[in-house]
């Protein structure tokens, strides 16, 4: 569903991602972690096409992102660390008016239905964002990726700043879609939730991807300790 | 896809407080300066009315005088306000109302409600073509400037271009919703002014209704062209700080260097003489001639010979008519051609002057608005320029009438001829017939043409700025 097909993107002369070849499968979770500025935060913008890559690919299910940026964006939902909302539209205006430019027109009482789904009642859907925490902010952009029928989720850390109820809430809403079959790629700091949520951990250091390993691997074996010897190696 | 961007554009802005209070202010502002300006025109053209009425009776009443004489007293004559005037007073306010028409001299049209005013008045008239040259692109600044860079800085814009929206739908798409709210903001004041017109209009409508039709073109052009630059700009810029330190810039640089700055430019580089020398250069002219050698007492001797040897007689008092009456003829005649060659340069250079601040619209768009919309009011220097000429014309005739009844009806030699009421009854009432939409258009032709190059190159802007439209600059 998503692949990176040898991608590579150079900032001047610093190589940012170094041939990251990756495949998140239909229902899969994979967790990308990596120190700051390891490429983790490339990766999604290659694959939202806000980055022309120097070379390889980004395909989302199928569709080149180079090739045609529109299409590929219109199978994907992204979640950054921080969902940006409107603060003088309500929480349901905000999913309105996103689903319908992600070309999806819904009716009113099937927005609320979505983000009830999400996680937010119809008494905080019906207020401006501009008073809302980040934790319902995500619950918004959960929203979306259900009301766009999204086939690949991007997030970029998702739970960085939630309160541990806030975060649980927001895994748990996370494996429901990947239960759907969304492909989903999470850039992440946060060892407990990648450990917790993934079926699949990848370590990226300086731009390349330096190991993978599955979520049995990581139950077994203390993530921390694979963390920190992977990126001081 | 467009038309949702514009929509949620346009409710964004009118749930924008400070967009509310700034449209508001507009609002007032336009309409306050329409209901001024009709209120000022009314009164002026009732002032008019009652003085063109007691001009006619004095004259009528004036008692038995000598027809020459009787072109010395003279008359005054007005001049009627466009009715668009209550939209943009043009130069009216500094051009005068009222032209004395007497023998012997042409005058310039006189009493400027500008000499009336306090010094204030140097800070500018306000009408509502000011207000929508000047404030209305400020608020489509202070809607606009922040539409794309200020959704780049608080992650919005990441947010929907991850949802596969083109650019191009993404700037025309604000630019057509900062277009409606615009629009939804001027449609009360254009409701009113054009009740305003439709009462100022009276006969004649349709052609005012082209008029104020055009001058909408011209003002929708002006604003959408505004619109698209800010739209433009605010995608190109990193920050919505950076795109409102442009915009300002852009403004200020329209609206109140450029108009001040290319005046002083024109004025020193096609000069206009000083009141008092245009007036001593004339009379000299007049009485020396035009050519300097062929002087007014030469000429009229020669004048004298041609017509004693045409009717061979030797004597003037011989002649079958009054001679004083011929010679009042004659040298009228001869004053015409010098009035007509230093009035004509003179008002060819102010309308030079005109042409050339409106062909600096190029650099400033606001100068060729101000000069197409002046052009379709009716309100402009070459719509003076035909009522001066023709108030000119009606002194000829009037002054040519009173010196025929000397020549035809006095005695040869008489000099105690009076003619009486009878006379000054048959003297026409001055009565200006305002140029067609034909004339307005081909003075207002070229700051039209310079605005069209605005608005096709700020909708390139803005398709260029969709071309190049990112989530982060880089």
């Amino acid at each position: 569903m998503l692949e990176a097909l040898k991608l590579t993107k150079r900032f001047q002369d610093r190589v940012a991602l170094d041939a990251l070849d990756l495949r998140v499968e239909p229902g899969e979770i994979f967790a990308l972690l990596g120190p700051n500025g390891a490429g983790k935060t490339t990766t999604i913008n290659l694959f939202l096409g806000f980055l022309t890559p120097d070379s390889g690919e980004a395909r989302v299910a199928g569709t080149s992102v180079a090739a045609d940026p529109v299409a590929a964006r219109r199978k994907l939902a992204y979640i950054p660390e921080m969902v940006s909302l409107y603060p003088r539209f309500s929480g349901v205006e905000n999913l309105d008016y996103f689903s319908r430019l992600g070309g999806h027109q819904r009716r009113r009482d099937e927005l609320y239905g979505l983000l009830e789904k999400a996680g937010l009642q119809r008494e905080a859907a019906e207020r401006r964002v501009g008073t809302y925490s980040k934790g319902m902010r995500q619950k918004v952009g959960i929203a979306l990726a259900l009301a766009t029928g999204a086939k690949a989720l991007l997030l970029d850390e998702p739970t960085s700043g939630l309160d541990p109820a806030a975060s649980h809430e927001f895994s748990r809403m996370l494996k429901r879609l990947a239960g759907e079959g969304v492909a989903v790629l999470m850039a992440t700091h946060d060892l407990f939730r990648a450990r917790e949520d993934a079926a699949r951990v990848g370590i990226l250091v300086g731009g390349r991807l330096v190991a993978q390993y599955s979520a049995k691997d990581v139950k077994d074996r203390d993530l921390e300790e694979i963390y920190l010897e992977r990126i001081s190696a | 896809m467009i038309l949702t961007i514009a929509r949620k554009e346009f409710v964004d802005a009118w749930r924008d407080g400070r967009f509310r209070v700034g449209a508001l202010l507009v609002l007032v502002l336009l309409v306050v300066a329409g209901l001024l300006a009709r209120q000022q025109v009314e009164r002026a053209q009732a002032e008019r009315a009652s003085a063109a009425e007691l001009e006619r009776r004095n004259w009528v009443e004036q008692g038995n005088k000598n027809s020459h004489s009787a072109g010395h007293y003279g008359v005054n004559v007005f001049k009627e306000s466009s009715p668009l005037a209550v939209f943009d007073r043009g130069v009216e306010p500094f051009v005068g109302t009222a032209v004395f028409l007497e023998a012997h001299r042409q005058n310039q049209v006189a009493f400027l409600p500008a000499q009336d005013a306090t010094a204030m008045r140097r800070f500018g008239e306000l009408s509502a073509a000011l207000a929508l040259q000047v404030l209305v692109p400020l608020l489509v600044i202070l809607l606009a400037f922040g539409a794309i860079a200020g959704e780049r800085e608080s992650g919005t814009l990441r947010q929907v271009l991850s949802l596969g929206v083109s650019p191009s739908a993404i700037v025309l798409g604000k630019a057509l919703g900062l277009l409606a709210s615009v629009a939804a903001l001027l449609a009360p004041a254009a409701a009113i002014l054009a009740w305003l017109l439709a009462r100022a209009a009276g006969p004649g409508a349709s052609e005012v209704w082209t008029r104020a039709g055009w001058l909408a073109a011209a003002y929708g052009a002006y604003v959408t062209l505004f619109a698209a630059i800010s739209v433009a700009v605010s995608a190109s810029t990193r920050n919505a700080r950076t795109s409102l330190t442009i915009l300002l810039t852009f403004w200020a640089v329209n609206c109140i260097v450029a108009p001040r700055l290319a005046s002083d430019v024109v004025h020193g580089s096609l000069p206009t003489p000083k009141l008092a020398e245009f007036e001593t250069e004339m009379q000299k002219d007049v009485q020396d001639g035009l050519d300097g050698h062929d002087s007014r007492s030469k000429q009229l001797e020669a004048f004298t010979r041609k017509t004693l040897q045409e009717h061979g007689k030797s004597r003037v008092e011989e002649l079958p008519f009054n001679f004083q009456g011929h010679v009042m003829l004659e040298s009228e005649r001869l004053a015409s051609v010098v009035f007509d060659h230093h009035f004509g340069k003179l008002w060819d250079r102010i309308q030079e002057q005109d042409r050339a601040v409106a062909l600096c619209g190029v650099a400033a768009p606001m100068l060729a608005l101000r000069s197409a919309s002046m052009a379709f009011a009716g309100t402009d220097f070459a719509h003076h320029r035909r009522f001066a000429r023709a108030a000119e014309e009606h002194r000829r005739e009037f002054v040519r009438l009173l010196n025929e009844d000397l020549k035809y009806n006095a005695r040869p030699g008489d000099h105690r001829y009076t003619a009486g009421r009878e006379l000054w009854e048959r003297l026409p009432v001055f009565q200006f017939e305002p140029p067609p939409f034909a004339f307005a258009w081909s003075e207002a032709r070229r700051s039209v043409l310079v605005l069209l190059g605005w608005f096709a190159a700020s909708i390139l802007g803005l398709v260029w700025s969709a071309t190049r439209l990112r989530a982060v600059v880089a």
